[in-house]
């Protein structure tokens, strides 16, 4: 008992270490989290987001699929935002297209234009794009539309974040 | 597009093609019984507006709306507005509203009036439904005096 005395000197330094540890680990630990956070963060499916069409309604016809992200907190604004998709099937894979003109970001429509049925036209500037997204040179576009993520979940669509065009 | 500073640098870079302005007028009822139904009407033109505005967004510049109470006078309003928005650079001007009391006034550019219509009650599809009908009936307004 005698031989493991504590000298004051030594009682004073194991304090002093234990509780600099202590708060040490305090400012290095938040540290150390906010270094490994973004790799243990999950990413992918939960980005995906439903949509009310059947995928096995879709044909090669283009239709619009409209769907909804709720809760989008954008600021101190919170909204639920919409979005279309022009959706087909080619041969066994479903092309999600987004809608959004790739000249100045009107939205294009399937058909919209009499003379060019099989397209998709931007009334802004009379845009036009063929079936896959490309855009028809003379017109006003400078790239293909933007392509969705596409995932099939119970027999319903699912469609994520966009793309460059794959097709062209 | 927007009246923000991020898309006042894209008008100045593709000026030529953003030649439409489109200028809300939105009446604000102060009396209380006007209140809700002048609220409803707010909402239903916010909607519209944003709605052409995604949809024409590369073509035309929407302003914020321009707000008067039930004793402005509008054609008094009307000419300062037509004086005003002549100084910027727009080949087409169209004022959106919901007030039938602008169909009267006489104004540089077009008037487009729609009666407002209760979005409060509708679910979020049904209300892009009605807005999409909305839309159709402005759209032959808009195309045919860009093809002119």
């Amino acid at each position: 008992m005698s031989k493991n005395r504590v000298s004051r000197r030594q009682f004073l330094s194991y304090t002093i270490m234990g509780v600099g540890g202590f708060m040490a680990s305090g400012t290095i630990m938040p540290m150390l989290r906010f270094a490994v956070d973004p790799v243990l963060q999950k990413s992918g499916e939960g980005d995906f987001t439903a949509t009310p069409q059947r995928v096995d309604e879709l044909t090669e016809t283009p239709v619009r699929v409209d769907y909804t992200i709720v809760d989008r907190q954008d600021g101190w604004y919170k909204s639920d935002e919409s979005y279309s998709a022009w959706v087909y099937k080619s041969g066994d894979r479903i092309v999600a297209l987004s809608p959004v003109c790739k000249h100045l970001g009107c939205t294009v429509n399937w058909g919209g234009d009499k003379n060019h049925p099989d397209q998709f036209f931007c009334p802004c500037h009379a845009g036009r794009y063929e079936k896959n997204g490309k855009h028809v040179p003379g017109t006003p576009p400078i790239g293909p539309l933007d392509e969705y993520l596409v995932m099939e979940k119970d027999g319903y669509l699912y469609l994520g974040g966009t793309r460059p065009n794959t097709l062209v | 597009m927007n009246w923000n500073s991020q898309d006042m640098d894209t008008y100045f870079q593709q000026k030529d093609y953003i030649d439409t302005l489109l200028v809300p007028l939105l009446k604000l009822e102060t009396v209380p019984e006007a209140l809700k139904g002048s609220s409803s009407a707010t909402e239903f033109l916010m909607h519209l507006s944003n709605f052409i505005e995604t949809q024409f967004r590369g073509r035309m510049m929407v302003l914020p709306p321009f707000t008067y109470t039930q004793s402005t006078n509008l054609q008094e309003m009307g000419n300062v507005l037509s004086k005003d928005l002549q100084l910027m650079d727009f080949k087409h001007i169209f004022y959106l509203t919901t007030d039938r009391a602008w169909t009267d006034v006489d104004i540089e550019g077009e008037m487009i009036w729609l009666p407002s219509i209760p979005l409060e009650s509708m679910d979020q599809q049904l209300r892009k439904t009605v807005i999409e009908d909305q839309l159709r009936q402005v759209l032959p307004l808009l195309t045919n005096k860009w093809t002119e």
